[in-house]
């Protein structure tokens, strides 16, 4: 290795794309513009309940402040239905997906009850919704509870069972603050892995590989070059999505030396992936579409977005051989939970992946043609 | 190591297959030190094939290649540090100056003492020395792919087709530059198409057609050993003029700018032809008559080549 050879790759690369302001501003704006969009998402769910369309066919006292609990105990943005219209034809019309109905005679069933302790006495309440809403199954869990809750009250014997919530962390965490490690993760991945596929077969077409051939640059000079390239790149992109999230969100997390060593790891990881797949594409448009099959399945499988507890078991296991969880898990566990264990254990396993993928990166480069 | 006799580059049965296809069969060659090399053959002949493996970018299938007195599959890195190349369809860093480009390439060889102004001097790049890459005209890459190839003051300089695409003007440009590395007592190891370029600067051309060498030597020697006619040229000549020298057993032919060329074997033959003429009451407004030129040898060799189409340049006889 000549370090001379890597630092003149390194300078060339760094300032070819600070002179090519567009690759440079959309560099930076990819993963800034994802923490603007599941940001603004995830702030609102933060904040807010579901909207919940509630015809009351009853139009007395009780169902009146039932439906009022429902707005305080479950969270729910209230709009009440004409008693007169159809339900189903409210939901066809409004495009809403879901309308509780309170049936009539509602508080008289409820009177019974309450001061005839009449046990046969009982409402029905009906969910008319729309099946192909993907949130209608939250919704009715909610008001599965809410409804639950009324019946515990309408016993009168205090509930045997008890919960109450302990977090492991010492400060509340908003899920933004789950969600941007992984971000960074993913968007370190997708740098390195197109960056380096599409700047080697760029190269290569252009011909410029044909011509480092005659030189004595070696590939592991350049491909170290790549990496140190792609890491100050990271390194500024990171810099960037954290200091939007803190500005636009007040996110505050951890930062130490491990979030650097998981970026530099993560580079590696992914640029050796790169090198591997640039010895098998030869074509630049070739080259986008393998790299985004490697990415795309990473990015939605790893955790980066949304927990893998919430996919099936055998997609969770899967889940778990990709080298983007290992660097999600353990940028959470050092910007999140400040558990420098789990940490250490994330990156002794995707440090491995890296030294491998590295070694393969290199063997399986070639500049001379016609093999 | 030093080269073996005198001679800086050693091609012994080489040859290249991709599949099916033999791209360069069994040829062998020797280059001296000190001599513009010339390996001149239409597209798809085996040029830039036999150069790429000789300058190391491509392995072969067969035989062995000798350059500065090691095996080129053999020593790679200590031969790519004593060499020059200026690779086919040369490219650079689009965003990258002129400047910064040589000081770039300077740095991969470990040069501490680059004479970065000196080449860009002698390429004649004063002007553009902090112009972008993607700036310069077809010309002015040319001759930064040749600075660049000077970068580590090398022993042997391989030029493939440097002047292919350029314009008349750009390519006179760059063979000034080539004079001067032939000046400087470089080794010189060229590929073109071009017949001229090859007659203006190479001391030994060597003709490739079809992967295989098929003459060699000075081009004086190849004009000599190859030819033993004249060639008579009539200028804007009246249109009777082609089927009277045709009715006296020649062969006359119509070249792009509408002259009318004959092979003659005597000047005895120009006289007739020349007596014809006036006695049919036609008429010419020049004449010339002078030996066939490498081109002509050329088409002669690779007449097959010719009548594909392949070879640049035109009206021989």
């Amino acid at each position: 290795m000549n370090l001379r050879v890597v630092g003149a790759n390194l300078y060339v690369k760094l300032l070819g794309v600070y002179r090519e302001k567009t690759t440079m501003f959309f560099t930076l704006a990819f993963p800034i513009i994802l923490i603007l969009v599941f940001g603004t998402i995830f702030m609102s769910q933060d904040n807010a309940g579901f909207h919940l369309c509630v015809q009351d066919l009853d139009q007395t006292k009780s169902s009146i402040e039932s439906v009022k609990e429902l707005e305080v105990n479950g969270k729910f943005k209230i709009t009440r239905v004409d008693p007169g219209i159809s339900a189903t034809q409210y939901i066809r019309v409004n495009k809403v997906n879901l309308v509780l109905v309170i049936p009539k005679g509602f508080e008289k069933s409820l009177l019974r009850r309450k001061f005839f302790n009449d046990y046969k006495s009982s409402v029905t309440i009906t969910y008319v919704y729309d099946p192909s809403s993907s949130s209608v199954p939250t919704k009715m869990e909610i008001l599965n509870g809410v409804l639950a809750g009324i019946n515990q009250e309408m016993t009168r014997i205090p509930p045997f069972v008890r919960s109450v919530d302990k977090s492991i962390l010492t400060r509340k965490y908003r899920f933004i603050e789950y969600f941007i490690p992984g971000i960074i993760a993913m968007s370190v991945m997708t740098l390195s892995l197109f960056g380096t596929v599409n700047l080697n077969t760029e190269l290569r077409q252009k011909g410029i590989i044909r011509k480092l051939c005659t030189t004595p640059i070696t590939h592991t000079d350049w491909i170290l070059s790549d990496i140190l390239y792609q890491f100050t790149i990271a390194v500024v992109s990171t810099a960037a999505m954290l200091l939007v999230s803190y500005a636009v969100y007040d996110v505050k997390l951890h930062l130490d030396a491990w979030l650097l060593a998981f970026i530099l790891l993560d580079v590696f990881a992914f640029v050796g992936i790169g090198m591997i797949l640039t010895r098998f594409v030869k074509e630049a448009q070739s080259a986008a579409a393998a790299a985004n099959a490697i990415s795309f399945p990473m990015m939605f499988l790893s955790g980066s977005f949304f927990p893998i507890e919430l996919m099936p078991e055998f997609l969770q296991k899967f889940a778990k051989t990709l080298p983007l969880y290992y660097v999600n898990e353990g940028l959470r566990a050092a910007m999140v939970f400040e558990d420098n264990l789990a940490a250490l254990h994330d990156a002794a396993i995707i440090g491995v992946f890296a030294a491998v993928v590295f070694i393969l990166g290199v063997i399986a480069t070639r500049w001379e043609e016609g093999q | 190591m030093t080269e073996k006799n005198g001679h800086t580059i050693e091609v012994e049965n080489l040859t290249k297959r991709y599949g099916d296809l033999v791209a360069v069969d069994d040829i062998s060659f020797t280059v001296s030190t000190g001599e513009v090399f010339a390996l001149l053959g239409p597209n798809g002949a085996g040029k830039t094939t036999t150069v790429e493996i000789i300058d190391t970018i491509r392995p072969p299938t067969s035989g062995r290649v000798f350059l500065l007195g090691m095996d080129v599959t053999k020593k790679k890195l200590d031969i790519v540090r004593r060499i020059g190349v200026l690779p086919q369809g040369f490219n650079s860093f689009d965003r990258i100056t002129v400047r910064e480009t040589l000081q770039y390439y300077s740095r991969l060889f470990s040069c501490r003492n680059s004479d970065i102004a000196g080449l860009i001097e002698l390429v004649n790049l004063e002007d553009k020395a902090n112009e972008q890459y993607k700036n310069l005209s077809g010309g002015l890459r040319q001759r930064l792919g040749i600075a660049i190839a000077l970068v580590n003051d090398p022993e042997v300089v391989f030029l493939d087709e440097p002047t292919t695409g350029l314009d008349p003007r750009a390519r006179r440009e760059v063979w000034e530059v080539l004079q001067g590395l032939k000046q400087e007592g470089k080794t010189v190891f060229l590929t073109t198409h071009y017949m001229e370029e090859a007659e203006l600067l190479a001391d030994t051309v060597a003709i490739i057609s079809k992967g295989t060498i098929i003459a060699m030597g000075s081009p004086s020697e190849l004009i000599e050993n190859n030819t033993n006619y004249l060639v008579l040229t009539l200028q804007s000549a009246d249109g009777i003029v082609m089927e009277i020298i045709r009715t006296m057993g020649f062969e006359p032919v119509l070249d792009n700018d509408k002259n009318i060329k004959t092979r003659v074997e005597h000047t005895d033959d120009v006289q007739k032809i020349l007596s014809a003429i006036k006695d049919a009451g036609a008429f010419y407004l020049g004449l010339d008559v002078r030996k066939p030129n490498l081109e002509e040898v050329f088409l002669k060799l690779t007449g097959a080549a010719f009548h594909d189409g392949h070879v640049v340049g035109g009206g021989a006889v």
